[in-house]
Parts: C-alpha cells; structure tokens; sequence
C-alpha cells in the first residue's frame, strides 16, 4: 500500500497551477486535501506522475458573501464549512451536510472543492451542489475562467465536467430567502461512512397556504453520480402541504431510477427503499422548518437562522 | 511518580478480589503501559529501523486457483533499489521443520509452503518476495515480476467443498482437513424421538478477519551466527522455537525481541507463511530485513468465524432441555495456520453450554476451499454459543415460554456444580445461573417489557436478548499448562520479574507488577516488569486461550515464594539467626523481636553480591529466584450472561444498541480496569461480528473486501457503553484467577441476534445468518409480509 512514483508540484498561484496543468496534462491530478485521492494511490488503484497540491493557493481558500450568493473556495476545508457562521446562514443545507462527511480528522484536512471534483456519488458536497443548482467556477491556462452549472456537472462515477487541465476554484451558492427548510438524510451502516443512499432536500413555501413554492430534491448513492428528483420536485411544486405525504415524496422521488448500485451492503431493492425512506424524512424535516416560519414577506430564511 | 492509587490497607480493598494481605490485587491500579502507549512513545515491529536495513514486500496470485507456468523475476531486479526477488525454488526448500509446539510435529496438519510452489490456492496467495532497500521501491518491483498463471477452477464456498472436484491440497481428498465426532447420536435420537419438542436449525457465520490495529510484522537480522528477530507476536518463546527448527539452527542462537504488540486476536500465536519467508531469506540477503503487513494483506490473508451448523434441542414440554447436537462444518481456507481441525471439537463440546443437558453428541468437519487461511480468533469455538443461544430463542417462541423463564429452567448454578456435561467437559467453580439473574437485574427485565410494549405502541422496536455460555480458560494441557518467572532483587532495591509476556493490549506488565508486589510485599513502583525478549525471559506460551493472567499469576507467585525463602536465608546468615527467626514484611527481613535489627531487600542484595566469607555458596551472587507454575486443572471454567437491548429502524433495517450488559465470573479480578478493558474490546468484537464485520468473494474466488472502507469494524458510535457486573467464584488455581480474554467475543453475538429478533417479534422473523445488516432485516421483514416503513 504504497503509492508509485510521481512529482510532486506546489504552485503558489492559481496562475502557476494552472501553468502546470496545462503543461503536464493528464499526466497530473491535481492534489488538495488528499482524502480520497491519497488512499487510491496507496491501493495503487490510481497512479499519475505528477501531483499539483493546491493546498497553498490562498485565493483558493475561503468563505464570503458575493452579490447575494455564498461563494465557497475549492480548497476550504470541510471542517471550516462545517464552522462557519456564514454557512450556516446563507446555505444552511451546506452547513448540515458537513458533520456527515467521514470524521472529524477528515473533515479537517478534506476540502469543498476535493469532495466536489472527486465526484463521489455517496458524497455530501456533489449532493448540496446539485440540489441548490450552485455554479462552480473553473479556470484553465487556455481558457480561463468558465462557469459550469451544477447540472451539467457530475458526468458519471467519479467523473466531471472538469478538463484534465482545468482547476476547480470554487462554487457560487443562490441564496434561498422566504419561508425555506432545508433538510439532509442520508443512512450508512457506521457513522462517518459514505451513505448507502440519502437526500438532501430544500423547500420553499408560500405565505399564505403552505403551498410548496419551489422543492429541490437531490439523492446521493443512488446511482452513478447523485441526481435531482425531478419528477418528485415537480410532484410537489404548487401543492398544499397538508395534501402531500412524505412517503410519497420518497417513492416518487426514486421511481425509476436506472442505475441504483448493488453491492455487499445490500441489493438494489434495498437501496432504494433506504432512498425513499431519507428522501421521505428530509422531506418532512425541511417543510417542518419552512412551515414553522412567520408568514410574512421579507422575513427571510437567513435572518430567522442567524438570529 | 506514583502510577497508583494510594494503596489501602487490605481492609479497605475490594473484599471479594483481594487475596488476604493483597495490597494491588484487586485493584484498579492505572496501566504501566498506558504512559508510553498514550503519548505516542510505544515500540511496534514498524518502529525498529536497523542500519541497512531491507524490506519485503509480496507478489500475491490474482487467482483463487491458477497453475504457475513459469515466473520472471529479471525486469523486477533491475529495478531501482531491488536487492533480490525469492520465489518457492529459493526459499522453500530451505525449510527444515514447519511445525508449531502446540500441536507437536505428528499433527495431521496440511501443507503450508512459505510460496506458493506450482499452485496458487487463493487470491492473495503469496509466489514471491521482492527485496528492497525500502518499501516502496518493493512494491515497485512486485509489480514487475511476470508469473505465467493458468488460471483454474476454485471452490470458494466451503459448504460445497465436499462435493467439489476441484481439489485444494492433492493430499486431501475430498477437501477434508479433518473430522471429528462424540459419541454416537443414538442417544440423543431416542430423546429428540420422546420429546415434546424439538428445535432444530441451520446456522452460517460470514467469514471474519481478524483486524488489529498492528497488523503482523517482522524484522530479522541475521549476523552470521544469531539471528535476531523483532516480531509483533502473541508468543516470543514460539517464534523462536518455531524459527530454530525452521532454519535448523540452535535456538540459542536466536533472540526475539517484543516489546508492544498493537492487537493480536489469536492471528498472532504462531508465525504465518509471509513470516517464514522473511526468516528463510534473512540468511541470503547483506542486510536486516523488515516486512510489515499492510492492511489489504491482512484482510486478504486471514479468516476466521466461517462456520455452519446445524443445531439440535429437544425439549420436554415444560421446556426441560433432554438433548443437545451439532453438526459441524468450518472453512479452513487454503492454508489454514496452525492446525485448525482440533479447535472444531470444541464447537461440539462445549454445545451444551451452561445448562443441564442430559445427553448430547456432535460432530466437527473442517473443509479446505480456495480463501484465506483460517487462523485462531478470540474464542475460537463460539459457534456454539451462537447457534445454542440463538436456538434457544426460537424454540421458546414455539413452546411459548418466554426465553429467560425457559433458561431458568435449565441453567446451571453454582451449587450443581461440579457438574459433567454429555460430551465430557468437567464444568466446576462457576456460576451460570447466578450470573445470569445478576445481568438480568441489572437490566431490570420486567420494567423493560413494560417500556418494550409502550414503544410499541409509538411504533418503535425494542427488544432484548440474552446470551450465556461456559468459557473453558487456562488450559493444563502440556504445552499451555505450564509458566516461568524469575525475579531479581538489586542492590538498590528494585526488583525486576521476568516473564514470558506476549502482552498484545492485555496488560501484563501491569498485572505483574500488582501480583509480584503483594507476592514480595513491596511497593507497586518497585516491581520492573520484563516481558519478551527470549534472551532474558524465561520460556513460556505467551498469550492465547485466555490463559496468562492465572498462569502468570501462578509463576510469578512460585518465584516470589522461592526468593522470599533465599531472602530469608540471607538474613539469617547475615544477622547469625535461625532462619525460623527471620520475618519479612515491607521490603525488609527483620529478625524477630527485634525490629532494629534488619535489612532491606537491597542490602541483602548487596550483601549477597560482596559475597562476604562464610556465606554459602548457593546464597551469593545475583539475589534472584525462578519459579514454575503448572497447573493441576484441566481447564479453568468462567461463565458469563450477555444481555443486550436493541431498537431497530423497521423502514432502514438499521440496527441500534440501546445497552449491553455483561455479567461474569473470571473469578477475582487481578485488575477490574484489566478485566473490564479485555470485555469490551472483545464484546465490541462480537457485535461487530453480529451486525458488521463481513469478508466475502465472489463466485470465482475474487476477494471483495480489501479495505476497512467495506470491513467494518464497529468504532465508539457504533456501541454504547458497556456495562458490567462481576461475580468472583474463586478458580482452583493461583489466587482463584480464571481467563477472561476471549469470552466478550464469544456472549456477544447471540445476544445481539436474540435482541434483534426479540425487537421484531411482532412480524414473527427468524435469524439464522450473520451478519445481521440492515438489508438483511428489511429482506426478512419483506419475507414475513411487512413491506412498510416510508416513515
């Protein structure tokens, strides 16, 4: 269990990472905080000969607010997500997911951008990014800096959008106002392990009726990359929330789904039993945020959560 | 610095753990080698760095079964750093004698090559050994060795390895490792034909791997004439052994050195293939020479649990148990390490367990397949608690007697005893039913079926289960029966006991140093233990079958009897007295009446090593003593009662410990933290075993779990705390002490299973697999008509 020789690259500027990329190509990966990375060479399951840590770009790194979106740097650890005040009032799904990745000595050094771009489909990160349709920010020598929507994102298993020469540099997050929950269920068979299946879930109500104005359901291990229930999003949008069952949501949500994995932690059928089962609590968790919240304009999400 | 609590006098210690006058035994004296473990400052097998020194790493067939046509090692010794490449040519026929003290050299044992020679028999299969100058440039080169596989049809599942035409050892036909049988079954058939009642099942345990935290590992260092060998074991006097008849060498001419050894479960009482190679090619490289086993080796290499059986009870119908069997089948893998057919007996001896069987046979069948080795694991019979405890369940759910009052009708206590079970097993001085209301009280039983019925009706499943057996600790047999010590004094007062050790987290140091100080009347901070080292410990069969504490504590008491005499001597001599005058007491030898005039035991040490004229010959020089201790008893007996209580997740299967009680009796406790610390790691092992642990192949053979990503071990979250309550029905044996190393392992399982079951009675399942995952649960709840559970 020991990896196989490669170079090791630690550019100090996005500039000179991006330099270095364009000139190793896909000889090279790009390095941030080694938790999935670092295992898979030691397995041998992966091998490149050269390696760009990332780790030291300190434009990189970082949470702020920008023109009403939360931007997240690519190399900013999971454990600093999970802390941050700013987080947890802006995108608080993000907030919520983070306990869940691995351990704490993980979230330590595992960053945003590592979770995003390894494109894990059990993984926390690539769920959130999907559900919120977040914009991730990617630059290369050549081309510079390019957004590539969420959706469009996650390619396959482990597998992005991403060119081998292009650098992940973060996210930008839409900030939900109004009567908003947000919720994320996911079930593994020990704590800290990747999820069997799960859901992240983010609703927005209207003032009046309890009507879901806008649902956004993103499942994760459910197939080779985590995917938007869109079927199920559209099955509650508009509707009074007394005429909708959380069961329900969850069935529909994993209704024909093509690709659910089986494996030794149980056969197809399970998981999306499992996935219908998270999708239905997170549903009912985050419409009991969003119903428990005045029905009043302007008070917004972010307000009631920091305050 | 004082490690201890201030020691009392022996009023105020523990009552029914203290020997009279114990000062430390009993107590909850802090662990000697918590300091040096917890800061870091530990010495495993990886920390020794030799100058020189070279390491191994393995090429492993991909195969479960392929014909080697050829291998090409040329391109692999060209590689940077690459100092030599073994294969089966180099190294195998080297091999003098492979066998392990404990079954002797006329056991019936199967092949076991240090390479795989002309046939690869699993995947993981070791065919050669690279050697380099560090690891890395090893695994470089491993992956430039051509071998010329053919692959070949496998069994993998051992259950069809009787029927198989494929064959894993030519010289075992049939694939049969073994079979062992009891009496014959006519007995028992009579009694299952007049029963009200017969509960029979089908029982299968996964494959587990034992998973410490230090995974096997070696250094040799050969210097022309001695070779000597750092080595992460259970037993250093073995590997000694075992390598002087290897090589052909005197064992004198070899030292092993063990200081920490990070976990061991039994994997770690004999040297394995991997082990044999590195002291074969010790010889034939210029340097010291290092393997470490890496985490996907050690789950690659080794299984253990990977049993069947199909189990028997018959009852009267007030639930009288009138008969017991087994039959028997266990996975021995390709190269099982040691013999590993005998330990299956014990499967079917021990069946009956803690109750009152009349009449019982069994039989015991050992297959060889196309896996992984099997070797020893904590409690290595627990098949049998598990497939009686869980049978005991189900078959009060059909006679309709709840599974404690149906227990009760049948346990043993503590007044039946001594008491012969069917297959022969002497049990005495224990107390099954006696423990078993201790556990259950402290549960408080009927105020949780009134909480089990109340969450009930919030749709909530709980449910408990227990679990009791019998636990044969300390064996007599010959080679296990028998322990050494010595103990020096210094002139300056320090005394130094020499054991055997083989401490792999069972604290032994600590526990020595607690029993050489009340044997010595001494101070606990006096006593420098040394276990290990082969060139200065006395030899002795380390730790294995729960069997150190009472046998360390009975040597380390001969050899304290035997210096307190020398002691004695001296001080008659010195103070020109009758040794009957002498009196020892608090490291000092006075003489009687007049307290003024005495020494301490290092003056006497002093006065020994001057050597002044007119002292014996036999009393001068080194103050120190040996003594030997064996054991008259067969077997030691502890008992223990597991109560365990779940809640499960109907709609995920997810399965929740809520409490998990053990109760024991391993006698009195040299050290309760000791004693705790050995229940919960080996309880927390059983439910991994129940509800997680789980190694598996495919079809054809290929391993499908390779790292702790897919085998997985329970960690803090997953279990609560346990708790425990201690009954202490003193052992024959020195100071009462029983093992106590194995038995979490063996009680937890079925009280997990029992617990779990117990929780969906209202659906009526049956479980007679592990593990229990939640897939599991979902698909019998599915098959029991509950299709449910999106809430």
């Amino acid at each position: 269990m020991k990896p196989a020789p490669f170079d090791y690259h630690r550019p100090d500027s996005l500039d000179e990472a991006a330099a270095l990329l364009a000139e190793l190509g896909d000889g090279a990966k790009v390095l941030a905080g080694g938790q999935s990375l670092i295992p898979m060479l030691a397995l041998r399951l992966a091998c490149f000969d050269h390696l760009v840590d990332i780790s030291r770009i300190d434009a990189l790194r970082g949470v702020e607010r920008r023109d009403g979106t939360l931007w997240v740097g690519a190399t900013t650890t999971e454990s600093a997500i999970g802390a941050d005040p700013a987080v947890a009032a802006a995108v608080p799904l993000l907030a919520r997911a983070t306990p869940l990745i691995g351990h704490a000595q993980i979230r330590n050094r595992g960053t945003f951008g590592g979770s995003v771009a390894h494109a894990d489909p059990a993984a926390e990160y690539p769920a959130v990014v999907l559900a919120l349709d977040a914009e991730l920010a990617a630059c290369s020598a050549a081309g510079g800096q390019r957004v590539i929507p969420a959706a469009q994102f996650f390619t396959g298993l482990w597998s992005t959008a991403l060119e081998p020469e292009e650098l992940l540099v973060g996210a930008r997050f839409p900030v939900w106002s109004g009567r908003c929950g947000f919720a994320i269920e996911e079930f593994a068979r020990r704590s800290g392990d990747f999820a069997i299946a799960g859901a992240a879930v983010a609703v927005e109500l209207d003032d009046g009726e309890d009507r879901v104005r806008r649902c956004a359901i993103a499942l994760l291990g459910m197939g080779p990359t985590p995917v938007r229930a869109a079927g199920a999003e559209a099955a509650v949008t508009g509707r009074p929330l007394a005429e909708l069952e959380p069961a329900d949501v969850g069935a529909t949500a994993v209704a024909g789904l093509a690709d659910v994995p089986s494996d030794l932690h149980g056969p197809q059928s399970y998981r999306r039993r499992v996935g219908a089962v998270m999708t239905a609590r997170a549903f009912a968790a985050a419409t009991a945020e969003a119903a428990a919240r005045p029905a009043s304009a302007g008070a917004g999400n972010e307000a009631a959560t920091s305050g | 610095m004082t490690e201890t609590e201030p020691a009392p006098s022996a009023a105020a210690a523990s009552p029914a753990s203290a020997p009279t006058g114990a000062r430390y035994a009993g107590r909850r004296v802090r662990r000697l080698e918590d300091a040096r473990l917890l800061t870091g400052r530990g010495m495993f097998v990886d920390d020794v760095r030799r100058p020189g020194m070279l390491h191994a790493c393995f090429v492993r067939s991909p195969f479960a079964r392929a014909r080697i046509n050829s291998i090409d090692v040329c391109a692999a010794l060209a590689s940077p750093g690459v100092r030599a490449v073994f294969t089966a040519a180099d190294l195998n026929p080297d091999v003098r004698e492979s066998w392990y003290t404990q079954d002797g050299p006329k056991v019936p044992d199967s092949p076991r090559p240090p390479l795989a020679d002309g046939e690869a028999r699993f995947a993981g299969d070791p065919v050669a050994m690279v050697v380099a100058t560090d690891r890395y440039l090893a695994e470089d080169a491993a992956e430039l060795v051509e071998v010329d596989y053919e692959p070949l049809d496998a069994v993998v599942d051992f259950r069809e390895a009787l029927a198989s035409p494929v064959q894993v050892h030519a010289s075992r036909p049939g694939n049969i490792a073994g079979r062992l049988t009891g009496t014959p079954p006519d007995a028992v058939e009579a009694a299952c034909a007049g029963a009200a009642h017969v509960a029979e099942e089908t029982f299968r345990q996964q494959m587990h791997t034992p998973s410490p935290m230090e995974t096997r590992g070696i250094v040799a260092e050969w210097d022309g004439r001695e070779l000597t060998i750092w080595s992460s074991t259970q037993n250093p006097h073995e590997v000694r052994a075992f390598t002087a008849r290897l090589l052909g060498i005197p064992p004198e001419r070899v030292r092993v050195i063990m200081r920490d050894t990070g976990g061991a479960f039994g994997l770690k009482v004999v040297p394995g293939r991997e082990e044999q190679c590195v002291l074969l090619a010790a010889r034939k490289v210029a340097g010291p020479l290092k393997w470490i086993e890496d985490r996907r080796e050690n789950l690659l290499c080794h299984q253990a649990r990977h049993e069947s059986g199909r189990a028997r009870i018959a009852f009267a119908a007030d639930g009288t148990i009138l008969a017991a069997s087994i039959d028997h089948l266990q996975d021995m893998g390709a190269y099982p390490t040691p013999w590993q057919v005998g330990p299956g007996a014990a499967v079917g001896m021990l069946f009956p367990g803690p109750y009152r069987v009349p009449v019982a046979t069994w039989t015991s069948t050992s297959v060889h397949s196309n896996t992984a080795g099997r070797v020893p694991y904590r409690g290595p019979w627990q098949f049998e608690s598990l497939a009686r405890e869980v049978l005991l369940d189900i078959a009060a759910r059909d006679l309709g007697i709840d599974p404690v009052e149906l227990r009760r009708r049948n346990l043993l206590s503590r007044d039946d005893l001594p008491w012969t079970n069917p297959n022969g097993m002497p049990y005495d001085h224990a107390s099954p039913r006696e423990t078993f209301e201790a556990a259950l009280a402290a549960l408080g039983y009927d105020a949780f079926r009134a909480e089990q019925r109340a969450a009930r009706a919030h749709g909530r499943y709980l449910g408990v289960g227990t679990s009791s057996y019998l636990e044969p600790t300390t064996s007599g047999q010959p080679y296990y029966g028998s322990e050494e010590a010595t103990v020096r004094v210094d002139p300056s007062g320090r005394v130094t006991v020499f054991f055997t050790g083989g401490s792999s987290g069972n604290s032994l140091e600590t526990t020595v140093a607690q029993l050489a100080a009340d044997a010595l009347g001494i101070e606990f901070d006096l006593v420098e233990p040394v276990q290990g080292d082969t060139a200065v410990t006395p030899a002795g069969a380390g730790t294995g079958g729960s069997r150190s504490g009472s046998m360390t504590a009975g040597a380390v008491g001969e050899a304290a009897r035997a210096l307190l005499a020398r002691l004695t001597a001296l001080a008659a001599h010195r103070f020109g007295v009758g040794e009957d005058e002498i009196e020892v007491a608090d490291g000092r030898a006075v003489v009687r009446g007049r307290p003024g005039v005495g020494a301490t035991f290092g003056e006497l040490a002093a006065y020994a090593a001057a050597a002044p004229p007119g002292l014996p010959e036999h009393l001068a020089g080194v103050l120190e003593a040996s003594g030997r201790h064996t054991t008259p008893a067969p077997m030691l007996w502890a008992n223990a009662t597991h109560v365990c209580v779940v809640e499960v997740d109907v709609a995920t299967g997810a399965v929740t410990i809520l409490r998990h009680i053990v109760g024991e009796d391993v006698g009195p406790m040299i050290n309760p933290d000791v004693v705790e610390g050995q229940i919960a790691g080996g309880t927390v092992q059983g439910i991994g075993g129940a509800l997680l642990e789980r190694q598996a192949y495919d079809a054809d053979g290929n391993p499908l779990v390779t790292t702790l990503l897919d085998y997985l071990i329970p960690t803090a979250a997953e279990v609560p705390l346990i708790e425990y309550v201690h009954l202490e029905t003193p052992a024959p044996g020195p100071g009462g002490y029983k093992g106590v190393g194995e038995g979490g392992a063996i009680g937890a399982p079925p009280a997990v299973v029992n617990a779990v079951v117990d929780a969906l009675s209202p659906f009526g399942v049956k479980i007679t697999e592990l593990p229990v995952t939640p897939a599991a649960i979902v698909e019998l709840l599915a098959a029991a008509g509950y299709q449910g559970g999106h809430h």
